[in-house]
């Protein structure tokens, strides 16, 4: 069991709206229920997900494997910031084992990915982006950043960034 | 009016089977065994385990015999080479992976195929948990046998109970079979109701009293 | 090199945001044109085309366009917009430049197959392209080309965009819907086949954004004009994403069948690193190695299946003599190993076992045997898997291993010098 969280106001007030929204449509809107709620929380924890079970009803169980099968979704606290770096083969040719160390070295993280200590930033080697045109390229959060140097990490992931 | 009776033909032999029955079931009928795992009579056939798989001659792939039916003039074989390789390497990547020790039929199915699971290595990664998951009066839980059939999953689910206490973590090799955020069974949705014990065939689900006793 | 673009004509030119914009560069003529001649008129005309699937699987689309209407009462269309194929980026592209053609497509789709529900579901690593598209559905809902009585046609249509959450297995039809119903993405038995049984059950139709774009031109030009381009087999215009070592890398609209070398050397601008050509992945990672004697090769589907290749989603990975060949296989096997849904024994299996030898590859520490053992593995992955990923998981590997000239004595590549 993941340890209890507290959520702020706000975060409770967006999230029983989205609640409210999705009430009664069954597992067909669970996926775009936990996309908005993650969207609020930053990650789904377990009281979340129970509530999110009884607004869709869908079982509890279904809710908790459906986060586990897919990589966009959290069942654990990430960074306030999540950096997807591609090292597939058009990335990998183009450089990406350096931007990998780059960001790994300014996050004080493993180089196979994890958040740094002060629980700004995710850091996790991402499957093709699908922007290969653009090798080496990574995304933070929603924000795709093409043709990427080791030198602009510092300013990319930095404190101020 | 669809044949009350259709032609296929099994390693040679010539049949007349019911249109619509599984190779599996058309099998028997010849007098042919084809070893199966995750099947169960009573469950659906989700045909992970792929060890019932055989040779349809014009399909691209190999077949699995539990879930395929049968058609008119169907040529099948059991028992190729090429099925043969098949079933061996994934009885072989399966006793690398897991503990096969409970699982005595695998353990003859893995010697009649000569299969080696060493071939992989010693530091081959295999599926371990942190001991035995005894976390209620009726049954543990040993998920370093579990080879993942799916049975449990579907007892609690629609096949059966319809209780939805048992899912998955995680995916691909590192796949588990899961409760709710990892709880106790005291706190899922279990019942209790001893299913899922019934139909692990190799001794991953265990009552409480055959794990303390033996037996 | 003469070759008029057609599916990307609007790509950069149109503002993708603008409605206006898109009906000023011809958008909405192919509906109307479709409305005119009914849904069974359509459905010849992509028959007659002989339209491949370009999602990779190459399956005629009009064989399902007609199963679907001719199914009774709900059924679905949907838009497979999951690209998440490594090396592909074409329907991103679609998607960003020219959002409303996807949704064209779609509404065309939609009116043949008789079907009043349609999805688009779109990779979640594509968030821009998801802000698009659902930007022009928007507009179009607002014009009249979605909703009630579309075009005063008499026929209804609602989309709706299903945003995926990281899984490459949802690009596999059945995995996708079992995504849609809120499920993990597991692979479902085929048959049924999605026509007769697709998502909730239904009959559904689900094509890949360049195959519902194929649509637009074709419905206005014609199955003439559509055959016209590559092989009679396999015809049609065709997106080919480039990238790797190329001057050039990007989306590149050629006919089906150009050849190999023209896309690298005319359209990529050629070989950058040592400037040698080393080899080409074709088809992205569940596709195959060719090397350098082949690249004279015609980009289509039946040729290539002939030499035991793949067209697949049109990914043309260059590699020049001095790549890290070894790293890239290390990661084309990570890649499955990761992606693998875990379902069925060989594939959940045999992607870790993959990954453990060509590690050891990788790491020049190979054992007596691994290779044999390779071999085996990616057999039963490739026979007896249920789905495509399982099936296609070790055919780079294997490709690579024989056209590469992998010497086990020495770990060298033979066609790669480093």
């Amino acid at each position: 069991m993941t340890a209890a969280r507290t959520l702020t106001s706000p975060q409770m007030a967006a999230l029983r709206q989205i609640l409210q929204r999705y009430r009664g449509q069954g597992g067909a809107y669970l996926l775009p229920c936990l996309h908005e709620a993650q969207a609020v929380t930053g990650w789904l924890d377990a009281d979340t997900c129970t509530e999110i079970s009884r607004a869709l009803n869908v079982p509890l169980v279904q809710v908790h494997e459906v986060i586990e099968f897919y990589t966009l979704f959290y069942n654990e606290p990430v960074g306030r910031r999540i950096v997807r770096v591609c090292d597939d083969p058009p990335c990998f040719l183009a450089g990406s084992s350096e931007i990998v160390r780059a960001c790994a070295r300014q996050l004080g993280v493993d180089e196979k990915g994890g958040t740094s200590s002060d629980g700004r930033v995710t850091l996790e080697i991402h499957p093709c982006l699908g922007r290969c045109e653009q090798a080496p390229f990574l995304m933070i959060d929603d924000d795709a950043h093409g043709h990427v140097q080791p030198a602009q990490i510092p300013d990319l992931l930095g404190e101020g960034a | 009016m669809p044949p009350n009776e259709i032609w296929i033909t099994i390693d040679g032999q010539a049949l007349k089977v019911p249109p619509g029955i599984t190779i599996l079931e058309a099998a028997r009928l010849a007098g042919v065994e084809i070893p199966t795992l995750c099947y169960h009579p009573s469950l659906t056939a989700n045909a992970v385990c792929r060890l019932c798989v055989v040779e349809w001659r014009g399909s691209r792939t190999l077949v699995a015999a539990c879930a395929g039916t049968v058609r008119p003039n169907a040529v099948i074989l059991t028992n190729s080479r090429r099925v043969r390789t098949a079933r061996r390497t994934i009885l072989e990547m399966l006793a690398a992976s897991v503990d096969l020790s409970d699982a005595p039929d695998l353990q003859a199915l893995l010697a009649e195929y000569g299969g080696d699971p060493n071939r992989f290595g010693e530091d081959a990664a295999r599926r371990t948990f942190d001991g035995v998951k005894a976390d209620n009066p009726f049954y543990v839980r040993d998920y370093d046998k579990c080879v993942l059939c799916w049975r449990c999953v579907q007892v609690c689910a629609d096949d059966v109970q319809h209780t939805y206490a048992l899912g998955f973590n995680g995916r691909g090799f590192h796949t588990e079979i899961a409760t709710f955020f990892d709880a106790p069974m005291p706190d899922t949705t279990c019942v209790f109701c001893g299913n899922c014990v019934g139909v692990c065939p190799t001794g991953a689900l265990k009552g409480k009293r055959e794990y303390l006793w033996g037996g | 090199m003469s070759y008029q673009p057609v599916l990307t004509a609007r790509v950069g030119v149109v503002d993708p945001a603008s409605l206006k914009d898109y009906e000023a560069h011809g958008g909405f003529r192919a509906l109307r044109h479709a409305i005119a001649i009914g849904p069974d008129a359509v459905i010849d005309l992509v028959t007659q085309a002989h339209v491949l699937g370009r999602g990779g699987a190459a399956f005629p689309a009009g064989i399902k366009w007609k199963a679907v209407n001719e199914e009774h009462g709900p059924k679905f269309v949907v838009a497979n917009a999951d690209e998440s194929e490594p090396g592909t980026f074409k329907d991103r592209v679609i998607m960003e430049g020219d959002p409303f053609s996807l949704v064209e497509g779609v509404i065309i789709a939609s009116y043949a197959a008789l079907a009043e529900k349609a999805y688009i579901y779109i990779r979640g690593e594509y968030p821009q392209a998801i802000a698009c598209v659902q930007q022009a559905i928007a507009a179009c809902y607002a014009a009249g080309y979605l909703g009630e009585n579309i075009l005063g046609a008499g026929f209804n249509l609602q989309v709706e965009i299903r945003k995926g959450a990281g899984a490459y297995i949802c690009g596999e039809e059945t995995a996708l819907f079992e995504s849609i119903e809120g499920k993990r993405g597991f692979p479902r038995l085929k048959p049924p086949f999605p026509t007769q049984s697709g998502l909730f059950g239904r009959p559904t139709l689900i094509n890949n954004v360049e195959t519902l774009i194929n649509a637009l031109p074709l419905v206005l030009y014609g199955p003439d004009w559509y055959r016209q381009f590559g092989p009679s087999d396999s015809p049609g215009p065709k997106l080919y994403c480039l990238s790797g070592r190329v001057r050039h890398p990007g989306l590149v609209e050629a006919p089906m069948g150009t050849p190999l070398s023209e896309l690298i050397y005319e359209y990529g601008g050629g070989v950058t690193g040592s400037g040698e050509l080393g080899g080409v992945l074709l088809g992205g990672a569940a596709g195959a190695f060719i090397s350098p004697e082949m690249i004279d090769v015609f980009m289509d589907f039946a040729t290539l299946r002939e030499i035991d290749a793949a067209l697949g989603s049109g990914v043309v990975m260059v590699f020049d003599t001095s790549a890290d060949i070894k790293g890239v296989l290390k990661r084309i096997a990570h890649f499955f190993a990761h992606e693998s849904c875990g379902k069925c024994f060989p594939c959940q299996l045999g992607t870790q076992r993959q990954v453990e030898i060509i590690d050891r590859l990788a790491a020049d520490r190979l054992r007596p045997g691994d290779l044999a053992l390779l071999r085996e593995v990616g057999q039963t992955m490739t026979d007896a898997s249920i789905c495509g990923l399982g099936q296609t998981a070790a055919g780079a590997i294997r490709t690579a291993l024989d056209r590469f000239g992998y010497e086990a004595s020495t770990g060298e590549f033979y066609t790669f010098q480093r």
